[in-house]
């Protein structure tokens, strides 16, 4: 990570706390949809940025998540907070079943299968599948969580919750994106026959990203259904898929400043014109048709890493010292 | 720009926000994007037409009403985004929305803001069974359309009942209650099944049905489905009466069905406005005609209409705009408010009381009767 980027996450991160001082409940819940967007912008760059997967279906993984924090919080009475890593898990091991029939798939025909994907979801969903899920109504009287035995209720505490989970998620994706997994996912996105001809599995990195990815996703389900309290399918339509796809692409696939800019603006832009009532989905995709005609690499488009002259000779073995 | 204009400008602009501070706001959220939004259009039409209407007649408590409104998108997520935005705007009362699950989104925020929600379109039983204080609605709930829609089965005298949903929340659940009232009365229910909705072809389910027999069907889905069912059934050259639900209102039914299908089909719906013979709404279809060129098609407009109306008559009659206030006449002192869609009162609850469902006929002309 580069000083100028710290800079930028330092000052993002004080105005935020800030924030609720300076802002309205209403400003302040814009904020609060923008963090759940660019957690899952950043679930959905790790597959489609960083492995170069295209997935149009992330929103069945959020849903997954959703669903099963909230069935776990109304049926057996377990914490949303203490529901969360089992979201994470259970949408993880949903995502590694479906995705590894299809995950050698090329580029445009998997966008097919992850569309359809999301689809079965949702459908099941509206179908109450195995009667837990609710049908069309969806769950309701979900609990609020409690946090240090604090519970978390109104739109300040919230920017706190999810701006929290933020820093955690971008901090753990930097390091991720410099490991040898991060690595090996840049090569596969650039050239799978050589990855797979250097000796990278590549069909165990590809689910391994779809996994994490889905994790990520899951995990942000169970915040937005505790946050929301109710949830319904039509909260994971296939536009939700879409919103989140134009994310990563529009701020700068595979950047992590670069998706979270791009989430910002997706999410706040609708809001900005809400005034214009019914045209406001019109102006929102005019500007999103000139921004990609402008910017086409995104807003903070990704940057290969480049090596220091200091930096290879560290794994290198040292010669041995002269006697 | 020069200075004089400026002037000019910044006075006006002074001037505007003096005013605006006098207002009362009331709130409308509503579907205006998204799967629902001519629902959504047709919410605020008759929102804006009444505050129009009620500003022209002096307005307030001696102020204006100015309408507020925000578009949920049919969608939780937005509607909670709606929903705070229109507490920070200084709104008495919020009228909608549609759907239940986005009303349910958006009924704690304002039941702690203190603001009072009169939904519109929202008939699952919960949303008024959690005890909410500022939470009411002008729609009846699932449950009555069940007794009401039993009532009419019954009153058929057929032997042999049949009854079809499409496995949607409000359908299943609609039939699922006619069922339970029918079985309580040992009535004779011989088929009880779904289609699956937004096909093409129901020959097979009306094959189905046909093979099992029976003397009246109730069909608990919605308009598209069953102008095809009743289009196909004349098709195969099968004389069965069948029933809708309140879903069924919508004139496209018989531009599907086509006129000599559709007759005679009846369905169950609160009245729409140019079937009460107030001169209310007399005036009110014709002055809604008027500005808009049609007549008010969707009954959940009409409701949000209604909502608008009782809550403007709460705030005169309890010279207040505070919740508690308006909200104690709306469930103590408001008794038989003549309604674009009936006499309107509530219960302590927020539901609304008394009989609110009528039975239409489908008439040769394709046009809605209303049953006595």
């Amino acid at each position: 990570m580069n000083r100028r980027l710290l800079v930028g996450y330092l000052v993002a991160a004080v105005a935020l706390i800030l924030a609720p001082r300076f802002l309205d409940a209403y400003q302040v819940d814009v904020l609060n949809s923008v963090g759940l967007y660019v957690l899952l912008a950043l679930s959905l760059n790790l597959i489609l940025g960083d492995a170069g997967l295209f997935n149009m279906g992330q929103a069945a993984f959020y849903a997954v998540g959703a669903y099963t924090a909230a069935i776990l919080n109304t049926r057996l009475g377990v914490p949303m907070l203490w529901a969360m890593p089992v979201s994470g898990l259970l949408a993880a091991i949903f995502a590694v079943i479906v995705a590894r029939p299809v995950v050698h798939l090329r580029g445009d025909y998997l966008l097919v299968v992850t569309i359809g994907l999301g689809e079965i979801v949702r459908i099941a969903l509206v179908n109450d599948v195995f009667g837990v899920t609710g049908g069309a109504n969806g769950i309701f009287g979900i609990a609020r969580p409690f946090l240090f035995g604090h519970k978390i209720r109104t739109p300040d505490e919230f920017l706190y919750l999810i701006w929290g989970f933020v820093a955690v998620t971008v901090f753990l994706f930097h390091r991720l994106e410099e490991s040898r997994f991060g690595r090996a996912l840049t090569f596969l996105r650039e050239d799978a026959v050589a990855a797979e001809g250097s000796g990278i599995d590549t069909t165990r990195y590809r689910l391994m990203a779809f996994a994490l990815g889905a994790a990520w996703a899951g995990m942000t389900g169970s915040i937005y259904a505790a946050k929301m309290t109710i949830i319904s399918p039509e909260s994971f339509s296939f536009w939700e898929s879409v919103v989140v796809f134009l994310m990563v692409i529009l701020g700068g696939s595979g950047s992590i400043p670069g998706v979270m800019v791009g989430a910002a603006i997706v999410v706040i832009m609708p809001e900005i014109f809400r005034d214009l009532a019914t045209a406001r989905m019109l102006v929102f995709g005019l500007v999103m048709m000139v921004m990609m005609v402008v910017r086409p690499q995104g807003l903070l488009p990704w940057r290969a890493p480049r090596f220091r002259a200091g930096d290879v000779p560290r794994d290198l073995p040292r010669p041995e010292a002269a006697p | 720009m020069n200075k004089k204009m400026a002037v000019v400008l910044a006075l006006g602009l002074v001037g505007a926000t003096a005013r605006a501070q006098e207002t009362i706001k009331i709130g409308l959220m509503a579907p205006l994007t998204g799967a629902w939004a001519s629902e959504g259009q047709e919410m605020k039409r008759n929102v804006d037409l009444l505050a129009e209407q009620l500003n022209a007649k002096g307005g307030l408590l001696g102020k204006k009403v100015e309408v507020v409104t925000e578009d949920d998108g049919g969608d939780p997520r937005t509607a909670s985004l709606a929903a705070q935005r229109l507490t920070t705007k200084g709104v008495v009362a919020v009228i909608g929305t549609y759907g239940s699950a986005v009303t349910e989104a958006s009924q704690t925020i304002f039941d702690e803001a203190g603001i009072i929600q009169v939904a519109n379109g929202s008939t699952a039983v919960r949303l008024t069974e959690k005890g909410l204080k500022n939470f009411l609605r002008t729609c009846p709930r699932d449950d009555e359309q069940g007794r009401v829609g039993a009532a009419v089965v019954e009153k058929s005298k057929a032997k042999k009942i049949a009854i079809l949903h499409d496995n949607s929340a409000y359908s299943k659940g609609l039939a699922d209650e006619i069922n339970g009232i029918l079985k309580g009365k040992n009535a004779n229910v011989v088929f009880f099944d779904a289609l699956t909705p937004k096909e093409q072809d129901y020959s097979a389910i009306l094959t189905k049905l046909k093979a099992a027999g029976p003397e009246v069907v109730f069909f608990t889905g919605y308009y598209p489905e069953a102008g095809l069912l009743l289009k196909q059934k004349k098709q195969m050259g099968w004389n069965v009466p069948f029933i809708g639900g309140d879903a069924i209102n919508n004139p496209d039914l018989v531009k599907i069905a086509g006129k000599e299908a559709a007759e005679g089909f009846q369905f169950l719906s609160p009245p729409v406005p140019k079937d009460l013979d107030t001169a209310e709404a007399k005036a009110y279809v014709v002055a809604y005609q008027k500005k808009f060129n049609e007549a008010p098609s969707s009954i959940y407009g009409v409701l949000a209409g209604d909502g608008f109306r009782v809550v403007a008559k709460a705030i005169e009659g309890a010279k207040s705009t505070k919740a508690e206030a308006v909200r104690a006449y709306l469930t103590g002192s408001l008794k038989a408010f003549p309604g674009f869609t009936g006499k309107i009162e509530f219960n302590a609850k927020g539901d609304r009381v008394g009989e609110l469902y009528r039975v239409y006929k489908v008439a040769r002309d394709g046009s809605f009767v209303m049953q006595p």
